[in-house]
């Protein structure tokens, strides 16, 4: 073994370089084999067959077609699911091997890339082994309980990040987030009923925990997303993605729609064409300073307010650094102590799909969606004049697929990139965090919910309430 | 109220203060991605091992005559803490000098302390650098004789790693099979490594008792490599 | 932080657990029998003597060259400081004069087997902590480095048996000395990036500060030593206390901390430890003398003269000392061990009374202890 010399922040810049490449064709592959077999699923349930059937004479064609069409989104959810459990516990372990030096499972398949589908496949013919006198009834469903949810949950989602595709309007409800903050709360039921059906004391202490945390952070990340409705003016998030279109500033991160003047303003300023800067200003701003101020306070509160839902969002899903109903070193391994084989799996792939849902919902809330993050006046494809010369390049290649197959819409698939591109980044920062923190302990984490978060989030609700009267929203 | 501003100030300092380090934390964290791993690709490549590493036992022989270098002499045998070296040696009737017929170790008992390398007078059984000893039953964790003896090429290597003084090239002896007492003689000149007073003494008392019993025929047998074997010291 | 604990409405039971002797946070097969309301708990009682392997017996039914090989395994984390308790006490009754650069060799390995047992502990402190999945690797890429260099002496990574009586067993060459002082070099920059991580953590903060407060009265009746006593406020070091081999000629700061003996300071404590080590190892590698390191001769029938005598070095987790009777045979007649994780292990009941389960973890991780060294 060779000793490492003086280790100085980019003089080792090349020393990894190729554990980082494998790491992100790893990514990639694995990335374009999801959103593949999700899309054919979804194209050919979708699409394909109702094209087919509406040629047939077939009697219940119609109907037949219109069941099919319902069932697409349910069924791309399905197929996303497993899958996407399997990459991402491989790319959290891919990672937190980057992060401590060391290689990450490579041993199955080029590079260890099915290293996780290995392990699905030894997990489901594991022994189902439930604990004597356990509740045997409670003990098999609390893993149902648990996973349900995170499959209901997640369809009023698919709407808002594939920029409204018709396919998915079908789940798309006005009461979007309301929907899927509800479904978000009912794991916690499977937690309870694992650890107390599992009759063992440790996963007794562990459910409990579980509860006792998901109440408390249940409020300060239900008011956080409460506080973005009140500025949004709605609960559909299709809406509320649409509102934020348009680059960086528009996003609810950045004011939740309190720079959108500002974004026009400066867009009136580049394009030297409607109405002067001024102007815009002014119908978007009218109370002058106070405006600003006001906006200033937004752009503050909303910025704190994400921070808040990422903590809330931790915890709600027992991710480290809030993992105590499952402390290793604490309660063995808390609630599900006692799961073996297919039932410890769904628990494992239920927690990574609410890690995968809580991202999208902040990429969704938040990050705008399946949006670009330059603003339309910095994008050049915004522009006719580049656009359009490359479209008509391509268009005889395009055509094909996108007029007469449909299996690709163009505002589908870019809106699609960006939310897989600002969530798994978000994924990947719920990795480096829990490569470093430690555990919290259970009656500081109840502090630090009921008397840190909950008040911030509450001043923050009123403060919003405010500010946004001093701001024209969307003129 | 100005206390309660203070602490409102003193909060928000104390939740940057955290923040701060918290950010701190993960930065270096994330900083050690542009390292290099530390890992070792064992089964891949084998690790280099220092020539002192005290892997599973061995017995050398001579590396340029290959004749086996162990004389009986049963120190490791004594002071092996797990009593795992089991050594049958036959006094030859011809030289009487103790003849090796076989030499066991219990890899399964041993526990590498690296004793019986240390108190070896030949530097006959020393640690190899070799770890795989795997198995799937215990009885074939214990190493005979045959399992044991290095070949010439793996001793002169591991002479050579370890330092250790090569041994002396056995006297010319054109009398093999001379009479015992003749024989005591050279050997008690011969002796090349002489860092152990005479200890065989024990042994050679007892070993007549047993040389009755055994055959000639299965002592040639071992020995057949290098006939006069019996005579290194 | 208090945390109430009763209410009067509501009649609640005790829940007795077993924590451990298998759970994945006691270092070994320690048993917890915890009475617990809640989750904080009412009584400790500590079950001791799963790992009893009756060292002292063994000790008196082998020779003393092959009991040499024995006692690395009583504190399986620092081998180098069990050698050189025996190898003292027997120096002591025997009247050998121990060569310099022995003496020199000593001190260099056991300053970094010192740095490879803290290494351990940081390790896995952080994992009792929570932070299972990247910190603790950090320690292990450095502590492996320090059991390459051991292997390399000694032929293992941890049974080194290298400390012997009467000197040590190898001397090393040049290219070692010379990768020991580029370990030095770097191995400070790698405790500034640790506690960049852990020390100014809020989380770290919250969980170790004020926890698991040992006084200096409680340490002192409870004969605590080593790092977790001088967290408590309490001076006192052998290596300046009672100075032996050639620490007298070695400029270093026993770090003493601070004064509330809190979790926090433990961890403090050793870190400092750390950095001084390597101080101390920077200077042996100046002053090594050439000579020789063997002044009594190692074979079989090495024998000690009939007397008795005890001897105790400052190992990573406190006063390791050794009593031994001899009777002039190649055989000791009596043996004794003065464990530090002994005597520290005593303090985790008064420690826990009235702490949350979390907290057993972050006040037993702090007091470093090994559990063959307390069952011997």
């Amino acid at each position: 073994m060779k000793i490492d010399g003086t280790v100085v922040r980019g003089d080792h810049f090349s020393g990894n370089i190729a554990e980082i490449r494998k790491f992100a064709v790893m990514s990639l592959s694995w990335l374009t084999v999801i959103f593949v077999a999700v899309w054919g699923v979804c194209w050919a349930l979708g699409i394909f067959i109702p094209m087919c059937l509406a040629n047939s004479s077939f009697d219940f064609a119609a109907i037949l077609s219109e069941v099919c069409k319902a069932l697409t989104p349910i069924a791309a959810v399905l197929v996303f699911i497993p899958i996407n459990a399997m990459f991402m516990v491989l790319m959290e372990r891919r990672a937190l091997a980057l992060f401590t030096r060391r290689n990450g499972p490579n041993r199955v398949g080029p590079d260890g890339a099915l290293q996780t589908a290995a392990d699905a496949v030894k997990l489901l013919l594991k022994e189902d082994i439930t604990p004597t006198g356990a509740d045997a009834l409670m003990f098999t469903l609390a893993p149902i309980i648990f996973f349900a949810p995170s499959i209901f949950g997640a369809l009023p989602l698919l709407a808002a990040v594939t920029n409204n595709h018709k396919l998915f309007q079908i789940v798309d409800l006005p009461t979007g987030i309301f929907y899927v903050l509800a479904a978000s709360s009912v794991p916690v039921v499977g937690i309870v009923m694992g650890g107390w059906a599992s009759n063992n004391k440790y996963s007794l202490m562990g459910g409990l925990r579980s509860a006792a945390q998901a109440i408390s952070y249940e409020i300060p990340l239900v008011l956080s997303l409460v506080t973005i409705c009140l500025l949004a003016g709605t609960l559909d998030v299709v809406s509320i993605a649409y509102q934020q279109s348009g680059g960086l500033l528009n996003w609810n991160i950045l004011g939740g729609g309190a720079l959108i003047g500002l974004n026009k303003a400066i867009a009136a300023l580049v394009s030297s064409s409607g109405a002067p800067f001024a102007e815009v200003m002014n119908a978007y701003y009218p109370y002058g300073w106070l405006s600003f101020v006001g906006a200033a306070v937004l752009c503050m509160c909303t910025v704190i307010l994400f921070g808040v839902y990422l903590i809330g969002a931790c915890a709600e899903i027992n991710r480290i650094p809030f993992d105590l109903p499952e402390a290793e070193s604490e309660l063995v391994s808390g609630y599900n102590t006692e799961y073996s084989g297919i039932k410890f799996a769904i628990f494992f792939l239920a927690e990574f799909t609410n890690l995968f849902i809580v991202s999208t919902i902040a990429v969704v809330m938040f990050l705008g969606s399946g949006d670009c993050p330059l603003p339309t006046w910095l994008n050049p494809l915004s522009y006719p004049a580049v656009y359009e010369p490359l479209a008509k390049a391509l268009s005889p290649v395009l055509s094909v697929l996108i007029n007469d197959l449909h299996l690709i819409n163009p505002p589908t698939f870019w809106a699609a990139l960006w939310v897989i591109f600002k969530t798994y980044s978000l994924i990947f920062f719920a990795i480096l965090v829990r490569g470093t923190l430690p555990r919290f302990r259970i009656d500081q984490l109840m502090d630090f919910g009921w008397k840190r978060l909950i008040p911030i989030t509450l001043v923050i609700f009123v403060l919003v309430a405010f500010a946004r009267g001093v701001i024209n929203f969307h003129v | 109220m100005f206390n309660l501003i203070g602490s409102a100030i003193n909060g928000v300092k104390h939740a940057l203060g955290g923040l701060y380090q918290v950010k701190r934390g993960l930065e270096t964290v994330a900083m050690h991605t542009w390292r290099e791993p530390t890992t070792e690709a064992y089964p891949d490549k084998a690790p280099e091992l220092p020539p002192h590493f005290r892997g599973r036992l061995a017995l050398t022989v001579n590396p340029e005559t290959g004749e086996n270098l162990c004389i009986s002499c049963r120190q490791c045998e004594r002071v092996c803490p797990d009593k795992c070296i089991e050594i049958t040696a036959n006094k030859s009737t011809e030289t009487n000098k103790l003849e090796l017929i076989d030499f066991k170790i219990d890899h399964g008992l041993c526990m590498f302390c690296g004793l019986c390398t240390e108190v070896c007078p030949t530097y006959c059984i020393i640690n190899t650098n070799d770890f795989e000893m795997a198995d799937y039953t215990r009885s074939s964790l214990i190493y005979d004789l045959k399992k044991l003896t290095l070949t010439q090429e793996e001793s002169a290597y591991y002479f050579a790693a370890k330092e250790m003084p090569l041994p002396k090239p056995k006297p010319a002896k054109p009398a093999a099979p001379a009479a015992g007492a003749a024989a005591a003689k050279p050997a008690a000149e011969a002796k090349p490594t002489a860092t152990v007073s005479p200890k065989p003494a024990p042994e050679s008392a007892k070993a007549p008792e047993t040389t009755a019993d055994k055959p000639a025929k299965e002592v040639e047998k071992k020995e057949s490599p290098s006939t006069d074997t019996p005579s290194v010291n | 932080m208090t945390i109430q604990t009763k209410l009067p409405e509501f009649k609640t039971d005790e829940m007795v657990i077993n924590l451990g002797p298998q759970h994945p946070a006691t270092h070994g097969v320690l048993r917890l029998i915890l009475t617990l309301d809640g989750e904080v708990v009412k009584h400790t009682e500590p079950v001791l003597g799963h790992l009893h392997r009756a060292q002292e017996w063994q000790g008196q039914n082998r020779t003393w060259f092959q009991y040499q090989a024995l006692i690395d395994r009583v504190d399986y984390l620092s081998g180098m400081f069990t050698s050189w308790a025996l190898s003292r006490a027997a120096e002591v009754i025997d009247g050998t004069e121990v060569p310099r650069r022995a003496e020199f060799l000593r001190v260099l390995c056991a300053e970094l087997n010192r740095i490879s047992s803290h290494l351990l502990w940081l390790g896995t402190y952080l994992i009792d902590l929570g932070a299972l999945y990247g910190f603790p690797f950090y320690p292990f890429i450095e502590r492996e480095k320090i059991l390459t260099f051991f292997e390399e002496i000694s032929g293992q990574r941890m049974m080194y048996n290298y400390i012997r009586i009467g000197g040590v067993q190898r001397d090393p060459k040049a290219e070692w000395f010379k990768k020991v002082e580029e370990f030095t070099k770097d191995f400070p920059k790698r405790v500034d990036e640790w506690e960049a991580i852990v020390t100014e953590n809020p989380i770290f903060l919250n969980r170790t500060k004020g926890i698991g407060v040992l006084t200096k009265e409680v340490a002192q009746a409870y004969g605590v030593t080593g790092p977790t006593l001088r967290a408590s406020g309490i001076d006192f070091d052998l290596r300046r206390f009672k100075p032996y081999s050639v620490y007298p000629e070695l400029k270093f700061d026993v770090p003493v901390y601070n004064k509330d003996g809190d979790t926090w300071d433990r961890y403090m404590a050793r870190i400092q430890e750390m950095r001084q080590s390597i101080e101390i190892i920077k200077q042996v590698l100046d002053m090594i003398p050439e000579g020789e390191i063997m002044s009594k001769k190692q074979n079989a029938g090495l024998r000690i003269k009939a007397g008795e005598g005890f001897a105790a070095v400052e190992s990573p987790r406190g006063i390791l000392g050794c009593y031994i009777t001899s009777n002039g045979s190649d055989k000791p007649y009596r043996f004794r061990w003065r464990n530090p994780s002994f005597s520290n292990l005593s303090v985790l009941p008064p420690l826990l009374e009235e702490r949350p389960i979390s907290d057993i973890m972050a006040i037993f991780g702090s007091l470093d202890i090994i559990l063959p060294d307390v069952d011997r």
